[in-house]
């Protein structure tokens, strides 16, 4: 076989890994065959590539630390990491992962429009996948109520349905809404999902504009124009990437939160680039499932965060804490398949194990639901200029639970949210 | 109501303005070297980077908030000469072939710009955080128009007046429009070609550098940025006239505030509008509002 480059320095990669594991740990298990291969999807080009990059990170950050304290049973970890992009071409890296590289699981996924379609091959390979950001959903409705090998991520509109609660406790009295996001099936999910929440709280709500630009449209002072006319009481904005910079910085150019109220459901993935000088104190921000400033935050949380923003002189986004999980549950679920023998576990063994295992994530701790869709805790709260950075963190932190904001197993969104007693 | 419309013209006008400059580098690279360059949205992809650096800088060395748009400003045509690079590195050597290997050449410096940008200054978006704010706003009418709107609408403005006397008070303009009209009897008039496909595609890329630095304070740059705009700017020449100055700058001021407008009328007409004008200009004038008349 000829040695190309990239399989050199992945050789070289697992050497330096074997190198820094503990002699002492596990033997029978490192034994077993060498390290072990984990797969790794993720976005590196485009403008979901912040989040990809975030993901990748904190997975090595995770690798670093197994690594030097054992590997997993005594085995050390090697990533190999593939590009997510289409679904076709992401199917295929995916198939070269598990046939090809022999992986034992495979990691990461973002885009819901890539993982739709990963998650049948994922059932039909017989690896486990665990998903970061994806899910399999079309629009809010699951289409895999009973996966064998995927493990998903939490339901896209959960954030919505967050914001929906919140906009009904801390803007009490809006009765116009106008709403703006990307004109694809996450912005339409999100904006549905947040009008069917809060009119569960404010019956008499108004919902006077709808606005969905394309993905990757750097000038919405049109847009702003819009909501201006429309008088609404409230915007509501679900964009995650620098769209949300953008809007932000336009929005305070005329002045559009001295007269309404905002809620940017998920713009707390951009954080670190909403400048005080353009984000306004009151605004709902939605930082998904980690918040990088938590006062209450584990010791892990904040040793990440340090060392995060010592390499990449950037706070770390929410992304960082679905892919540790995914990594860290993945290395649980193996140790606690292992106890019952003294042989490597079985992957589907391991899945067995992963099916309502509790794992310490970033931001505390993490499970797997029995139907394989991730839970945990959503942190949203009103904007403060009252911080040692110079963009806005929250105050205070409103931390909701899956439990809570999530369609349960087998349920239809809708006809759960109208079940509601309010 | 007054307020609204004023604001409609203003974000449509905006909009146009920046529109205008990339598609003018496209229709001047057209005009003479009939090459139709894809990667113009990259240069304004190249300009917004490359404008964040230099008022990174510029603020670093303390320089007042006040003047920032100079350093943006000269950042922005320096990085022009990228296109000097371009023209003898690479598209040179196609201008003999078929056009399919323009399109497919530029397209590759288009792919190749997005991961150099990538490289250079990473995934995240950049932006100039709070200095769109610097110069405040106006109030015209009963509304608020920001001031740096204003300032890169006169700049655009001032640009188009510019080109239009570089191409018909000038020599360089006067070879320019030759060229653009019989490539061969100015080639046999004692015109270097090599020489001036390079100056015009040098400034090609500087208008879409220039655009992309001048538009930057208002927004964030991201890598992909480009694609979006240069979609636009394809509707722009078509109705302007493939090859046409004038044809660009009426071009993009109906697009522009065609854009505000429908995103305020009825959101979902937005780019089905745009579409529509296309449709209506090849069905009724193929070569565009301006079409055939000199670069």
């Amino acid at each position: 076989m000829r040695t190309t480059r990239r399989s050199l320095l992945r050789l070289m990669g697992a050497g330096a890994a074997a190198a820094t594991v503990r002699h002492d740990a596990a033997p029978v298990f490192a034994q077993a065959g060498g390290p072990v291969k984990i797969g790794v999807l993720t976005i590196r080009a485009g403008i979901a590539a912040p989040v990809g990059a975030a993901g990748l990170r904190s997975t090595e950050w995770w690798l670093e630390r197994v690594n030097k304290a054992g590997g997993i049973l005594g085995r050390p970890v090697q990533l190999i990491v593939e590009e997510e992009s289409n679904p076709k071409d992401t199917v295929e890296r995916y198939r070269k992962l598990i046939l090809q590289d022999k992986v034992e699981a495979v990691l990461g996924g973002i885009s819901t429009g890539v993982t739709l379609a990963l998650g049948p091959v994922a059932d039909d390979l017989g690896t486990p996948w665990l998903s970061w950001d994806g899910t399999t959903q079309k629009g809010v409705e699951e289409t895999m109520p009973n996966p064998k090998w995927a493990f998903k991520s939490v339901d896209n509109e959960v954030e919505a349905i967050v914001a929906g609660m919140l906009t009904a406790k801390y803007f009490k009295g809006v009765k116009t809404v106008a709403g703006i996001g990307n004109d694809y099936s996450y912005g339409h999910d999100c904006w549905e999902s947040y009008q069917a929440v809060l009119k569960k709280y404010t019956p008499d709500v108004k919902f006077v504009l709808e606005l969905f630009p394309k993905l990757g449209v750097t000038d919405f002072t049109s847009h702003i124009v819009a909501i201006q006319q429309s008088k609404a009481d409230l915007l509501m904005c679900s964009f995650w990437s620098g769209d949300a910079t953008i809007i932000m910085k336009q929005a305070a150019a005329v002045g559009l939160f001295k007269t309404m109220k905002g809620v940017f459901t998920t713009a707390g993935g951009v954080h670190d680039s909403l400048k005080k000088e353009f984000t306004p104190e009151g605004l709902l921000l939605g930082y998904n499932t980690m918040y990088f400033d938590d006062p209450k935050g584990s010791p892990l949380l904040k040793q990440f965060v340090r060392e995060y923003k010592a390499k990449y002189n950037e706070y770390p986004p929410y992304e960082c804490d679905h892919a540790y999980f995914c990594a860290e549950s993945y290395k649980a679920a193996v140790e606690k398949a292992a106890r019952s023998g003294r042989q490597w576990p079985e992957k589907a063994q391991v899945v067995k194990a992963l099916e309502g295992i509790e794992a310490d994530s970033l931001s505390g701790r993490r499970s797997w639901r029995e139907d394989h869709i991730q839970m945990c805790n959503f942190y949203q709260g009103v904007t403060t200029h009252k911080n040692p950075y110079d963009f806005v963190t929250i105050d205070p932190i409103e931390v909701v639970s899956t439990k809570v904001a999530m369609k349960p197993a087998g349920s239809r969104l809708f006809d759960w949210i109208n079940s509601w007693k309010i | 109501m007054t307020a609204h419309v004023v604001n409609l013209v203003v974000s449509g006008v905006f909009h146009a303005s920046i529109l205008f400059l990339v598609s003018a580098g496209l229709q001047v690279v057209f005009g003479v070297q009939k090459i139709f360059n894809l990667a113009c949205g990259s240069f304004y992809a190249l300009g917004a980077y490359v404008g964040v650096s230099a008022v990174a800088w510029y603020a670093e060395a303390g320089g007042p908030p006040a003047l920032f748009i100079l350093p943006l400003a000269i950042a922005g045509v320096a990085a022009g000469a990228l296109g000097v690079v371009v023209e003898r590195g690479l598209l040179r050597f196609v201008y003999d072939r078929d056009e399919t290997f323009q399109l497919l050449l530029t397209f590759a410096v288009v792919l190749m710009m997005e991961d150099a940008i990538r490289m250079t200054w990473g995934t995240s978006p950049r932006s100039t955080a709070g200095l769109y704010l610097t110069y405040g706003g106006v109030h015209v009418l009963g509304t608020t128009v920001p001031v740096y709107n204003l300032i890169v609408i006169g700049a655009s403005l001032a640009i188009a007046v510019l080109i239009g006397w570089l191409l018909t008070h000038t020599a360089f303009g006067c070879i320019i429009r030759a060229s653009a009209d019989n490539r061969e009897m100015a080639e046999a008039l004692g015109v270097d070609m090599r020489r001036l496909y390079a100056k015009v595609f040098t400034l090609g890329t500087a208008l879409g550098t220039l655009g992309g630095a001048l538009v930057i304070p208002a927004t964030a740059a991201m890598s992909e940025m480009g694609i979006e705009l240069i979609v636009e700017a394809f509707a722009v020449v078509v109705i302007g006239g493939l090859g046409s100055m004038r044809g660009a700058f009426v071009g993009a001021l109906i697009v522009g505030v065609l854009r505000s407008i429908a995103i305020s009328v009825y959101p979902e007409l937005e780019m089905l509008l745009i579409y529509l004008i296309v449709i209506a200009v090849l069905v009724l004038r193929p070569r565009g509002l301006f079409g055939g008349a000199p670069a």
